[in-house]
């Protein structure tokens, strides 16, 4: 027998350190991540599928939920736009301060939340550097829905950004020019030969623009005002909820959110090879 | 500005021709580049006829990248013109010159199937949908690529994909097509495969073509006249029998093939190359008396013989000592070590000849030669042997200064 065991694990392949090491990966993850999101589930349908239901319809979720959608959704098609603007411009031109503006896109993600819309708010508010010249002719950008779109973008900012420039660094310069010689416009290469290169990374950077948004929270409770029914989004819904002691109503909201991003990274993980970003 | 491209892509306009000189279908003029303050081209004129291949051969770095893209429009020059069809062009854009662009890795654009790709230009043109299918179509055929018609151009090999690239730009009836480097990315088999292939292709659409490239052999079968480019200038353009037979300078020999160099002096019509004297060709240079020349040879015009008695009308030129032999396939390459000794008594202490190039200045560096496989059957030569050598055909050059070498570089 004694023989025969050296042989087997050489034949079969057998390790003891994979199953170990799975099974400990998968217990460490267990009260880190696992058992919070399970929780979520459990206690949300505690008291069956009908509570809920009757949770999820109230007119104030679902506004909430509304808002959190159409706030995210201009965000993310402005910072898509901006995205592609700026790699395109920081990555075909060379100037001098370059390497400064690259920085300070991405800096917004590195910023505490709490610290942008209070920054937000030192602009657009009624004493605001800007806010001060709308507030007498009676424009008040501060605690409505264009508040909360405009913390979005701040918060969102270099994240299409991000995906978009690398693929235009690596973006062969002879395609443009091959499209330019066969007697294309700048806009018709554009649109015929970069755009389709950078499907993939529009769309992942899209994705991620509208997931990080959807659940920002600390810069919309600044500058929203968090009004239930007019300026209250899913995140600050949830906070409100649960600070009343409403916790049915929190939670069913919470599964919608947590449902809704496992949805978006699922895409993004599964739509890889259609995405060509990897 | 699009009336004008268009009228352009459909009916070249000929400049009424001078009793029947066909005027050339692309002509540079004057052309010189600077980046900065470096530069990097030197009055280049060329003109390309109809139907005409011709290469652009140089080192990398030599520019001829620079003038490809320049023809295209993909870059401007500091001096000269670029006309097409005898128009001027040399201030449009590169989508209103009608050229064909074949890039290094052929550009073909990743997005778009073998179908849409070769359709681009004419899509772009705002061609009707039946027509662009038409052509399309006949161009497939003409590239024998009918079975791949649906697939990405990441699902082609490297000749596949070029051949799409080749109709891509047919689509749009280019006055000019210009390779850039062509068979760089393919290997060596495939490469020689291809040119031929190209070769007929273009023979058969009978558009002309500038192809850029740093290999000899490509350029010697490619080309129906080469243009040799130097550090910015061209060397000498001719057919490739030229260039190869008449090198008008010592770069032009020893880039396109091998080439053995001696100095030598001119005395009374002849040049003296150490003992041997060599009569000046008919036609060569004028040269003054006592001018320092270069003797240039190929290693396959080198005769060897093991007496002194060399075939009729062919001078001995000198005597040496085998070094070195190898077996090169086709042919036998040595290396011989010519003898010193023989010093014509008029030239005193003149060492057998002089190299000024190498630091083996002053001292005999070894001459190449190959024999072709019948003679190394007959005749096999050892190391040590000492033969005799006689030369076939020879050019004879004035030494070139130094002080626009030392510039160039």
């Amino acid at each position: 027998m004694s023989t025969m065991i050296p042989t087997m694990r050489h034949v079969r392949g057998f390790d003891v350190a994979r199953p170990l090491s799975i099974g400990m990966l998968v217990l460490m993850m267990l009260p880190l991540v696992f058992l919070p999101l399970a929780s979520i589930f459990w206690f949300g349908t505690l008291d069956g599928l009908g509570s809920f239901w009757a949770a999820l319809n109230a007119p104030e979720a679902i506004f909430a939920l509304k808002l959190s959608m159409v706030t995210s959704f201009w965000a993310t098609v402005f910072n898509v736009l901006f995205g592609l603007f700026a790699a395109y411009v920081l990555s075909r031109y060379n100037f001098w301060g370059r390497n400064a503006l690259i920085v300070t896109i991405s800096l917004p993600t590195a910023i505490p939340t709490a610290v942008a819309g209070f920054a937000l708010l030192l602009v657009w508010g009624p004493y605001g550097l800007l806010g001060r010249f709308l507030q007498p002719h009676g424009i008040q950008l501060m605690f409505t829905a264009g508040a909360i779109i405009l913390a979005n973008i701040f918060v969102t900012f270099p994240l299409a950004f991000g995906v978009i420039k690398p693929v235009f660094d690596t973006m062969s310069r002879s395609l443009e020019e091959a499209s330019a010689t066969i007697g294309a416009t700048r806009w018709q290469t554009f649109w015929h030969v970069t755009l389709p290169s950078l499907r993939g990374a529009i769309v992942s950077g899209a994705l991620l623009t509208f997931a990080r948004a959807v659940g920002e929270f600390g810069s919309t409770i600044l500058v929203s005002g968090n009004l239930a029914g007019r300026t209250q989004t899913a995140p600050l819904y949830i906070f409100a909820k649960f600070n009343e002691g409403q916790i049915e109503a929190a939670n069913a909201i919470a599964i919608v959110l947590a449902l809704f991003s496992f949805l978006i990274f699922s895409v993004l993980f599964f739509a890889r090879d259609w995405l060509d970003v990897d | 500005m699009k009336a004008k491209a268009a009228m352009i892509m459909e009916t070249p306009v000929h400049p009424i021709s001078k009793e029947g000189t066909q005027p050339p279908a692309a002509s540079i003029v004057g052309i010189s580049k600077r980046f900065g303050k470096t530069s990097v081209l030197e009055n280049i004129s060329f003109d390309v006829a109809e139907g005409e291949a011709l290469v652009l051969l140089g080192a990398s770095g030599s520019g001829k990248t620079t003038i490809l893209r320049i023809i295209a429009g993909l870059e401007q020059p500091y001096t000269g013109k670029v006309i097409l069809q005898g128009k001027d062009v040399t201030e449009l854009p590169a989508r209103e010159r009608g050229v064909g662009v074949i890039f290094q890795a052929y550009a073909l654009f990743p997005k778009m199937t073998v179908e849409r790709n070769i359709g681009y230009g004419l899509k772009i043109r705002k061609r009707r949908r039946k027509e662009i299918k038409e052509k399309v179509k006949e161009l497939l055929s003409l590239v024998q690529l009918e079975e791949h018609r649906k697939k990405y151009p990441s699902q082609l090999s490297g000749g596949q994909q070029q051949r799409v690239a080749i109709a891509r730009t047919l689509a749009y009836d280019p006055e000019v097509l210009l390779f850039d480097e062509p068979f760089g990315a393919l290997d060596a088999q495939t490469r020689v495969h291809l040119r031929r292939e190209i070769r007929a292709l273009l023979k058969k659409v009978n558009v002309p073509a500038i192809f850029i490239t740093h290999d000899q052999e490509e350029a010697l079968e490619l080309g129906d006249r080469i243009a040799v480019i130097n550090v910015g200038h061209i060397e000498q353009i001719g057919t490739p029998a030229d260039v190869y037979n008449k090198p008008a300078t010592e770069y032009v020999a020893t880039f396109l093939g091998a080439a053995n160099i001696m100095d030598g002096v001119v005395r009374g019509g002849q040049v003296e190359v150490g003992s041997a004297r060599i009569p000046l060709p008919a036609g060569a240079h004028e040269f003054s008396e006592g001018a320092i020349v270069k003797l240039i040879f190929r290693p396959e015009d080198v005769l060897l013989g093991k007496t002194q008695e060399l075939p009729a009308g062919l001078g001995c030129l000198s005597a040496g000592i085998i070094e070195e032999t190898s077996f090169v396939g086709a042919y036998e390459r040595l290396r011989i070590r010519l003898e010193r000794s023989g010093n014509s008594g008029d030239l005193g202490d003149t060492p057998f000849y002089l190299t000024t190039e190498t630091p083996e200045s002053q001292s005999a560096k070894p001459i190449i030669a190959t024999r072709p496989k019948p003679e190394t059957l007959s005749t096999s030569l050892r190391i040590g042997d000492r033969v005799f050598l006689g030369l076939t055909s020879f050019t004879i050059l004035p030494k070139e200064s130094r002080t626009k070498k030392g510039l160039a570089e």
